[in-house]
């Protein structure tokens, strides 16, 4: 299902459904016709146990007929389950492809984007509005051939048995029709005023219990409680008023449309004794009437057909300018090691103050560089800037080339970024770290020193996670994200403050193992735990946006701060702030 | 107990007993008009193989009775949803009611949204309870039996058919409905796991982007919603497949039936009929099989309410507080000569396990000025808690001015306490209502004197509404709230200041003006405080807890 033409089209998706369209096509007029042959055949059974009474015709005629009525009726409701099915076969399927286009919509969104105007809020409403214009669909297929298809049918049966008659009470059901589309306006209004009445339950209520305290220490609770009274009778009211228009109704209209009775049996009773427009026996008559009867109560859901579409034109329109045709980048394999070169590199958000100015510094393949300073100093967005979420000013080149100039996928083929939020998904263990490639985990999880809480986790690596991960620790989320990243090695990693839930000693393990498979990737390790700094390749030292590089003994010795904030860990009590 | 909601309904319902009744009738009139359509159409019938045709007269009685009983039924349904509206209000109150009743620990325990949820959803389904199930199950019961005994006077034979049919028809249902339920709960699950996916991927978007896997999470999502499918074809193939089987049954049973009244001999004076009688009873075998799939409907709704019943009814039979002493008066008190705050040797602890306090004892008179100073976590605030009377010792006593703390009535309490919490709750309703608490004992006036007392007056009157500017978050700057607790506080003008430690991250000259703010509104009162930052400025007795 990789590409399909113009999704913002709605005859796409029934295009894209012939088959299981044509199933129901065929079953539902197969269906609806048939149904009308149910009347006929309780007719003409009536009007034989009438012949055998007179003694025209034997028991074996009645065996015949009776055995044909259950054979038409089974054939007619089998086409019924078809229809049925295959009507929600094609609703489950056009769902599942806008679904997909839209989330497909939403997987190449950036991320300011989704952060900007609740670009995010406004796909999850997307997501309902698909159900509710696929529900549309949905009914205005079934609705077609059970309402249009079956009104028609048995209409026509009415005009056969006696046209004047079919046409002198086919008058009632459109009338009765038409009232109930007269009274839609105060019932859909009531329901609207109903709705807001139970909003506002909804809050008082959410309202009086949680204050519950502090109404209690200022002796409050008899008036809340009589506010909270003023609320429940207004909901009492608009609900009473509501759920009148919608239950009481239906059952008069359908009175009305009953009218016609009063003429079938009347005029039908003349057309028996021989008086009337037509001739008819009692099989007629009994048809007619029954068809007569069916023919208004399908009548009274005609309004259905209208409101389903109503309702799915609403939701498509909302949905439509999101459904947009993506392309795909292709993923490309990891780009080759090669030296990073960051001169004069700056940054501000939109419409805010410089946050990086004037950085400089390089690192050759298989380089470890640690970068910290003080709360706030902006190494956090420093790591960022080589995401390229947002512009930078100055250049950052990665062998050569300008980060800002390679595609989304090139850079994602040079750059691997770890963020201090884990963001790990509601999955196993596994499949946090694979994420769909091969290979096993445990290699990853040992690299993270995970491999013996998960081993003591009840399914092993298969232990779901749970949201965001909520069944680990802190320290676990951050190694399994920590393993994650690893598996998906960049020569040129990024990791923000791996460490920070971790203790000493497993923070010295996996700095072991990070060197050893980092290989020839350049990591830039933002921390501020500088326990380990001495042992790095390089150190950058930010301060208000700018940086000071160097090895770790040199800016122990040219730059106080440095010196200090690492006496003072060194010196304390190793877990310092 | 067991029947608290059963007795909260009765009462409603004897009290609208127009209304009960008036249902009762609507009911009866809907169960017995229904019947009687098919037994003119009889008539009607029998009239034309006789070779009469069909008075005019038979005609219209043929529509009144359809008319009749289509009034009754909606009469009926329009009853149902008023009574069922007025049980669920009752029900609502009650519940509101009681809140005032449940200890304070049985709040601090609890999440207000799921207590909420009780009152929401859990109410609804009581109601439906009422109005879908078993009111609606009595009447579809009493139509089947009804129908059922028209056939059988009709044709025995039928009428013995029916009977060996319908349990079984009923046993199917239910059933299919079973299956279905299940099928349905399994989608629910792969639905909101679906949902879920959603929110996860915008939360998780910068990894999926630098990580490259656009495709993996788009696999992922096509997976759940293929779950999602496969239980909901289940449950279709259920839904599609259980009307057939109805009406195939019917025609079934219709067909035996015709058969049988055509053979002669014994079978003649089991199903022995007229034309008119086998059309009315066509008509009638159809009108069986409406209430009986919606019995198991109402046996399903039944069903979920039984969760939703045994929830309210926990929630109404939770243990409930001594009830206060309402002969207190605030001159009585005041006048007693007692000192304004006394703790006796008190210990206490939330969960009978633990001590907060232990033999804690000291005593305020009045217009003394205390800071009660301890690590965090000493149960500083559990005193206050104490003092309010929103615990009680379980060594020991509390007493303001003499009086158990506990036995305070409400009324009493805000006349008493000014108490300035942690951080500011903020209620529904005007800047103004935030400072008097609806409380019409404070006029406009003492509300804007509180409000200079804490420097808050210009700002409000800078609002487009002033006073009457509706409160909501972000219309304050959190210190800006802060000085509204404590205007709040003073407007009642209490005897005993609480002032809690505020826990608000304030810049420097908001501190100041928070404190400055405290300090006047402690002048001439008796204050109990926890405040470090007020104690620095003011200083006074400290009492170590």
């Amino acid at each position: 299902m990789s590409k399909r033409g113009q999704p913002d089209r709605l005859l796409t998706y029934f295009k894209a459904e012939t088959w299981p369209l044509a199933v129901v096509t065929v079953t539902g007029l197969v269906y609806n016709i048939g149904l009308a042959f149910g009347p006929v055949l309780e007719g003409k059974l009536a009007q034989c146990l009438l012949d055998i009474m007179g003694g025209t015709t034997g028991v074996p005629a009645m065996v015949r007929l009776a055995v044909l009525y259950v054979a038409v009726t089974s054939f007619v409701q089998a086409t019924r389950y078809f229809k049925r099915f295959y009507v929600r076969r094609f609703a489950n399927n056009v769902n599942r492809s806008m679904k997909r286009v839209l989330y497909d919509n939403l997987l190449h969104t950036s991320r300011e984007e989704l952060e900007r105007a609740g670009a995010g809020n406004l796909m999850t409403r997307a997501i309902s509005d698909v159900d509710a214009c696929v529900e549309g669909m949905r009914k205005f297929t079934t609705e077609v051939f059970d309402t249009g298809v079956a009104l028609a049918a048995y209409f026509v049966l009415l005009l056969v048995y006696d046209w004047r008659l079919a046409l002198l009470t086919g008058l009632f059901p459109p009338v009765a029709f038409f009232l109930a589309e007269r009274m839609k306006k105060p019932v859909s209004r009531c329901a609207a005023v109903y709705k807001e009445s139970a909003g506002r339950l909804n809050g008082a209520t959410l309202e009086r219990i949680s204050g519950a305290v502090t109404y209690r220490v200022f002796g409050l609770e008899a008036d809340r409680d009589r506010a909270y009274g003023e609320c429940l009778a207004d909901y009492e009211k608009k609900a009473a008023a509501a759920n009148l228009w919608e239950n009481t109704l239906p059952p008069l209209y359908q009175v009305v449309s009953m009218l016609g009775a009063v003429l079938i049996l009347w005029l039908g009773g003349k057309n028996v004794a021989g008086t009337g427009w037509a001739h008819w026996d009692i099989a007629a008559f009994t048809a007619f009437l029954t068809c007569f009867t069916k023919l208004s109560v399908k009548t009274s859901k005609a309004a259905k057909l209208f409101n389903s579409v109503q309702k799915a034109q609403v939701s498509w329109r909302r949905v439509k300018p999101l459904l947009k045709e993506v392309e795909e980048e292709p993923e490309l394999p990891p780009a080759p090691a090669a030296e990073l070169e960051v001169s004069d590199l700056g940054f501000a958000y939109p419409g805010g103050s410089e946050v990086l100015k004037h950085i400089s510094f390089t690192a050759k393949p298989g380089q470890v560089i640690g970068v910290t300073g003080p709360v706030a100093c902006g190494k956090s967005t420093l790591g960022k800037a080589f995401l390229c979420e947002l512009p930078y000013t100055g250049s950052i080149r990665f062998g050569g080339r300008e980060l800002r100039d390679m595609t989304d996928a090139e850079r994602a083929a040079v750059v691997g970024y770890l963020s201090h939020q884990p963001e790990l998904l509601s999955a196993s263990v596994k499949d946090n770290v694979l994420l769909g490639s091969d290979g096993p985990a445990a290699p990853w999880l040992a690299a993270a020193c995970l491999t013996e809480e998960v081993a003591a986790m009840p399914q092993g690596e298969e232990t779901a996670v749970g949201s965001g991960g909520v069944r680990l620790s802190g320290g676990q989320q951050a190694r399994l994200a920590l393993a994650r990243t690893l598996r998906h090695k960049r020569p040129l990693l990024i990791l923000d403050d791996p460490f920070s839930a971790v203790d000493m000693t497993t923070e010295g393990e996996i700095m072991e193992h990070l060197r050893a498979l980092a290989g020839d990737s350049i990591i830039l390790l933002l921390s501020h735990r500088l326990d380990r700094f001495s042992e790095l390749d390089g150190v950058l030292w930010m301060e208000q946006g700018t940086v000071l590089a160097g090895s770790h003994e040199t800016l122990m010795e040219t730059c106080p701060a440095y010196a200090g904030l690492y006496n003072a860990q060194k010196g304390g009590d190793g877990r310092g702030e | 107990m067991e029947n608290k909601i059963s007795r909260i309904f009765l009462r409603e319902l004897k009290r609208a007993w127009p209304l009960t009744l008036a249902l009762l009738a609507a009911v009866a009139g809907a169960v017995l008009l229904g019947l009687t359509p098919p037994l003119v159409l009889e008539r009607a019938v029998n009239s034309l193989t006789e070779g009469n045709g069909i008075p005019l007269s038979l005609a219209l009685l043929y529509f009144g009775t359809l008319a009749l009983a289509g009034i009754f039924d909606s009469g009926k349904a329009f009853l149902l949803t008023v009574l069922g509206q007025k049980l669920t209000r009752a029900l609502r109150s009650a519940m509101c009611r009681k809140l005032s009743r449940l200890s304070a620990s049985w709040f601090a325990g609890r999440e207000p949204g799921a207590v909420a949820s009780r009152f929401v959803g859990d109410v609804d389904t009581v109601e439906s309870l009422f109005s879908s199930g078993i009111v609606s199950m009595a009447v579809d019961v009493c139509k089947v039996l009804s129908i059922l005994a028209v056939i059988f006077v009709k044709s025995r034979g039928l009428g013995i058919l029916m009977l060996l049919v319908t349990p079984l028809l009923l046993w199917m249902t239910r059933t299919f409905q079973k299956r279905m339920l299940r099928s349905q709960l399994q989608n629910r699950a792969a639905v909101s796991r679906v949902s879920h996916h959603v929110p996860e991927t915008i939360h998780c978007i910068r990894m999926v982007h630098t990580l490259r896997k656009e495709r993996y999470m788009a696999d992922r999502y096509d997976s759940a919603i293929q779950d999602s499918y496969q239980a909901m074809e289940k449950s279709n193939f259920y839904d599609s497949v259980y009307s057939p089987i109805v009406l195939i049954i019917s025609a079934l049973v219709v067909a035996v039936m015709m058969v049988c009244a055509a053979l002669g001999g014994g079978m003649q004076e089991l199903f022995g009929m007229s034309v008119g009688t086998a059309v009315a009873v066509i008509a009638y075998v159809g009108k069986v099989f409406g209430p009986l799939e919606s019995i198991g409907m109402e046996i399903q709704s039944v069903q979920s309410a039984v969760a939703g019943v045994r929830r309210i009814r926990e929630f109404l039979s939770e243990p409930e507080e001594k009830a206060t002493d309402a002969s207190l008066t605030l001159d009585a008190l005041r006048r007693s000569g007692k000192p304004a705050v006394e703790v006796a040797d008190v210990t206490f602890s939330y969960d009978g396990e633990r001590n907060v306090l232990e033999d804690c004892a000291f005593t305020v008179t009045e217009g003394e000025s205390v800071t009660l100073t301890g690590r965090t976590g000493a149960g500083k605030s559990t005193v206050f808690k104490l003092l309010l009377g929103l615990y009680r010792p379980q060594v020991g006593a509390v007493r303001i001015y003499g009086a158990d703390a506990a036995l305070i009535p409400p009324r009493l309490r805000r006349r008493l306490f000014g108490y300035v919490e942690q951080a500011f709750h903020l209620v529904p309703g005007t800047v103004l209502d935030q400072i008097t608490l609806w409380d019409e004992g404070i006029t406009r006036e003492k509300a804007e004197e509180a409000a200079r007392l804490v420097g808050l007056h210009e700002t409000i009157c800078t609002l487009e509404q002033g006073y009457d500017t509706p409160c909501r978050e972000g219309l304050f700057s959190q210190g800006q709230f802060q000085l509204l607790a404590i205007a709040r506080a003073v407007a009642a003008d209490p005897a005993i200041l609480l002032l809690d430690e505020i826990t608000a991250n304030l810049d420097g000259d908001t501190e100041q003006a928070v404190l400055t703010a405290l300090e006047r509104a402690a002048a001439r009162r008796t204050v109990v405080s926890i405040s470090h930052r007020l104690y620095r400025r003011t200083g006074g007795r400290q009492i170590p807890i």
